[in-house]
C-alpha cells in the first residue's frame, strides 16, 4: 500500500476531522493544564495538536480504560440478571505517535491470542489508527531500538507525515485505504518528491535519534536463561519505591485485577488497572505470598518485557521505546537504566 | 466474540458444614441447558462469582460422574468467601469456568493411584477420587492418604468413613494433633508412608495441600523411588481472570490458569520464577 500514499493540505485537515468527527469519537493529542499536551476527545478540529512531545500517558486508555465495564449486574426480585458489556463504538485516534500505534497493535494482539477476549477487541476493532511519524526525536524516547519508531512499516492504519504545508497520508491496512478514500477530494495522490521527501526526514530522524541506547537482545539473553544475579535484582529493587507508575504510563503494561462495582443500585464488574510491582499483586488468601520480596517483583517486570520466552510468544520485546517510564520512575528502575545493569551486570542507581 | 467474563447464572443447592470455617457448597445453573450441556474435568477450577463482592477461583470438588450439582469447598478466608458463607439454598450466584488443564486421567488407567490430601488440599482431589471410584474397574490400587491440624479440621468426614468401608480403598488418615477421643494416626502427613506398602514403578501420586506438606511429601515421594512425572500436583497462586489475561497467576512464561493448576513434578521444576 506503499505507492497508495496520498496528500492533503493543512488547510483542508479540519475538515477532514470535521468529517472523522461525523462518524467516530476523534481522539488527539490536545493542549491541556500547564502546556502539557493530553490525548483526549476533541470536540473541534482546531484542537488538535501537530507539533508536540509525547503525553504523559499513552492512549491505551482509550481501548483499555483504567476501569473498564465488562458485566452490568442487576437484582431483579430474588434473582441477579447479567448483562455483557460490549463497546464497539466507532473511534479514530489522531495524532498518536508511532510508538503509541506500535504498543496499541501489542495490545491487540496479546487480548487476541489464546482465549480471545471479546470486550477488548469488540473495542479495539473499532478504533482506527492515525499514526503521525516523529519526524523530530523526543526527549526520551528509544523507539528505535524496539523497531517501534521514528517511522513505522506497520501496525497504524494511515500513517501521516508533516511536510510543511501537507500532510502525507500513507495507508497501513484496508480499513486506513478506505478511510482516506472516503474523505475524496481533500487528498490528492502524493507527487514523487513529496514520496522522497517523506524518506529523507525518516532517514533524518533516524540520524538525530542517534546509537541506540537501550540492548534489548543481550539482556534478553541474560534474562531469559536466569543469569541476571539475584543480588543484582535486589539493589535495582532498593531503588524502586513500589509506585506502580511505570506501570500505568506504559503503554504496553496491562495487567489488571476484576472488580465488582457499586453503581445506582446496581454492580458493575470492571476490570482496572493493577501493577505488578504491588505486594499484595501476587498474595494469596492463605497470606502465602510468592513474590513478596520486592526484588522478586522487579525481576518479574523486566521477564514479562524482555525475556526470550514472551519474544517468542508476543513477537517483539514488550517495549516500545516511549521513555515514559524514565520520566515518571522517582528512583529511576526504568527500562534502559535496568536493561543497561542487566547488560553490564551492575547498577549505577 | 464472547465476553470471557460473562459468568453463567446458578442456584446454591445445598451447604454442608464441613469444619468450623469450611462449607461446601452444591450448585446448579438456573439455566437447565447450562446444567445439561456443562462438561469438566477434575482438577480444573471455576471463578464463583458472589455477586457485589467480586469472583474468586475455586477448584471443583465434585466429579463429573456425579453431574446434578457442581461442589465446592470453601473455607471462609476474607471478603468474598465471608459474603459465600452467609448465603444459603436459592441464593444466586455466577460461574464461570471450566478453567484450567485438569488431571490426565486416561493416561492413569490401569496404574495404582495414590491421593495424598492435605488440610483444605482434599477438596480438588475429592472429585478426582470419585472419578475414579465411579470407574474403579479402570485402575489399579487406590490409595487416599490425607491430614489436618486436628479431628474437627478433617473435611468429608461421612466420606471418609464410607472410603474406609470400602473393600477396593486404603484409607489413611493422619492429625496433626489429637484431642477429644480421636483413636487414629497422630502426625504429620509423611508419616503416614510407613504405614503402607507402595509400589513406585507403577503407581501414579496426586498430592494437594499446602505448600510445606507438599515440600516435604514430594521430598518423600522421590526418596521412595517416584519419578518425576509420577508425581502430580496442583498449583495455587493469586489470580483474578482465569483466562491468562491479568497475569497475576503468571510463573515466568507460564500461567497456572492456562498450563495449570495441575502440573507433574517434572513440569514444577522446569518452571522459573
Amino acid at each position: 500500500m506503499a505507492n497508495e500514499a496520498r496528500t492533503i493540505s493543512k488547510r483542508d485537515v479540519a475538515g477532514w476531522l470535521a468529517a472523522l468527527m461525523r462518524r467516530a469519537e476523534v481522539i488527539a493529542p490536545v493542549a491541556a493544564h500547564g502546556g502539557d499536551v493530553a490525548f483526549a476527545a476533541i470536540s473541534s478540529p482546531e484542537q488538535v495538536v501537530f507539533d508536540f512531545q509525547n503525553s504523559l500517558h499513552p492512549p491505551k486508555q482509550f481501548v483499555l480504560p483504567q476501569t473498564d465495564p465488562l458485566v452490568v449486574i442487576r437484582r431483579n426480585g430474588n434473582g441477579i440478571e447479567l448483562e455483557p458489556v460490549r463497546d464497539a463504538h466507532p473511534r479514530v485516534i489522531f495524532n498518536l505517535r508511532s510508538c503509541d500505534a506500535r504498543s496499541l497493535a501489542f495490545l491487540y494482539r496479546m487480548h487476541a491470542s489464546d482465549l480471545p477476549d471479546g470486550a477488548y477487541l469488540a473495542r479495539a476493532e473499532n478504533v482506527t489508527l492515525v499514526s503521525l511519524a516523529c519526524t523530530v526525536p523526543c526527549e526520551l524516547g528509544f523507539c528505535t531500538c524496539c523497531d517501534a519508531g521514528p517511522f513505522l512499516k506497520e501496525g497504524t492504519d494511515v500513517q501521516l507525515t508533516d511536510l510543511g504545508e501537507h500532510l502525507l497520508a500513507e495507508p497501513g491496512t484496508d480499513k486506513g485505504l478506505a478511510m482516506l478514500s472516503e474523505a475524496g477530494d481533500l487528498f490528492r495522490p502524493a507527487r514523487p518528491d513529496e514520496e522522497r521527501r517523506r524518506l529523507e526526514l525518516e532517514e533524518a530522524a533516524k540520524r538525530a535519534f542517534g546509537a541506540e541506547t537501550c540492548h534489548f537482545a543481550s539482556a534478553m539473553r541474560r534474562v531469559s536463561t536466569g543469569r541476571v544475579p539475584e543480588e543484582l535484582w535486589g539493589t535495582m529493587s532498593d531503588w524502586c519505591l513500589e509506585c506502580g507508575g511505570c506501570n500505568f504510563v506504559c503503554p504496553t503494561c496491562y495487567c489488571f485485577s476484576v472488580k465488582d462495582m457499586k453503581q445506582d443500585g446496581s454492580w458493575v464488574r470492571c476490570r482496572t488497572w493493577d501493577s505488578c510491582q504491588y505486594q499484595a499483586f501476587t498474595l494469596e488468601a492463605s497470606g502465602h505470598n510468592p513474590r513478596e520480596r520486592r526484588a522478586d517483583r522487579i525481576k518479574r517486570r523486566f521477564f514479562h518485557k524482555v525475556s526470550a520466552q514472551y519474544y517468542l510468544r508476543d513477537g517483539t520485546v514488550g517495549c516500545v521505546g516511549c521513555g515514559r517510564c524514565v520520566r515518571v520512575c522517582l528512583g529511576t528502575t526504568d527500562m534502559p537504566a535496568v536493561v543497561e545493569a542487566i547488560r553490564k551486570g551492575a547498577w549505577n542507581g | 466474540m464472547d465476553n470471557l467474563f460473562l459468568p453463567r447464572l446458578a442456584r446454591i443447592a445445598l451447604v454442608r458444614d464441613e469444619t468450623p470455617d469450611t462449607k461446601t457448597f452444591g450448585l446448579r445453573f438456573r439455566d437447565p441447558v447450562d446444567q445439561r450441556d456443562f462438561r469438566f474435568l477434575p482438577g480444573q477450577f471455576l471463578e464463583l462469582s458472589v455477586f457485589g463482592f467480586g469472583e474468586a477461583p475455586f477448584c471443583f470438588a465434585s466429579s463429573p460422574t456425579r453431574p446434578e450439582l457442581v461442589e465446592v469447598t470453601v473455607r471462609r478466608t476474607g471478603q468474598l468467601t465471608d459474603a459465600l458463607h452467609t448465603l444459603g439454598p436459592g441464593d444466586e450466584v455466577g460461574l464461570r469456568g471450566p478453567c484450567g488443564n485438569g488431571f490426565d486421567l486416561p493416561s492413569a488407567q490401569g496404574k495404582d493411584l495414590l491421593f495424598i490430601g492435605g488440610g483444605i488440599g482434599l477438596p480438588p482431589l475429592r472429585g478426582l477420587i470419585w472419578n475414579v471410584l465411579d470407574e474403579r474397574e479402570r485402575f489399579g490400587r487406590v490409595t487416599i492418604m490425607y491430614g489436618a491440624k486436628t479431628p474437627a479440621d478433617l473435611v468429608y468426614k461421612d466420606e471418609l468413613q464410607e472410603w474406609a468401608a470400602r473393600g477396593d480403598v486404603e484409607l489413611l488418615v493422619t492429625v496433626d494433633r489429637s484431642n477429644n477421643g480421636w483413636t487414629g494416626n497422630v502426625g504429620m502427613v509423611p508419616t503416614l508412608f510407613d504405614k503402607t506398602e507402595l509400589r513406585p514403578k507403577t503407581t501414579l501420586s496426586y498430592v494437594c495441600g499446602p505448600p510445606v506438606m507438599i515440600k516435604f511429601v514430594v521430598q518423600d515421594l522421590l526418596m521412595r523411588g517416584f519419578a518425576d512425572d509420577a508425581i502430580i500436583s496442583t498449583l495455587e497462586r493469586m489470580m483474578q481472570c482465569g483466562v491468562g489475561k491479568c497475569n497475576h497467576c503468571a510463573i515466568g512464561h507460564r500461567y497456572v490458569c492456562r498450563d495449570g493448576p495441575v502440573f507433574t513434578f517434572r513440569q514444577i521444576k522446569e518452571l522459573v520464577e
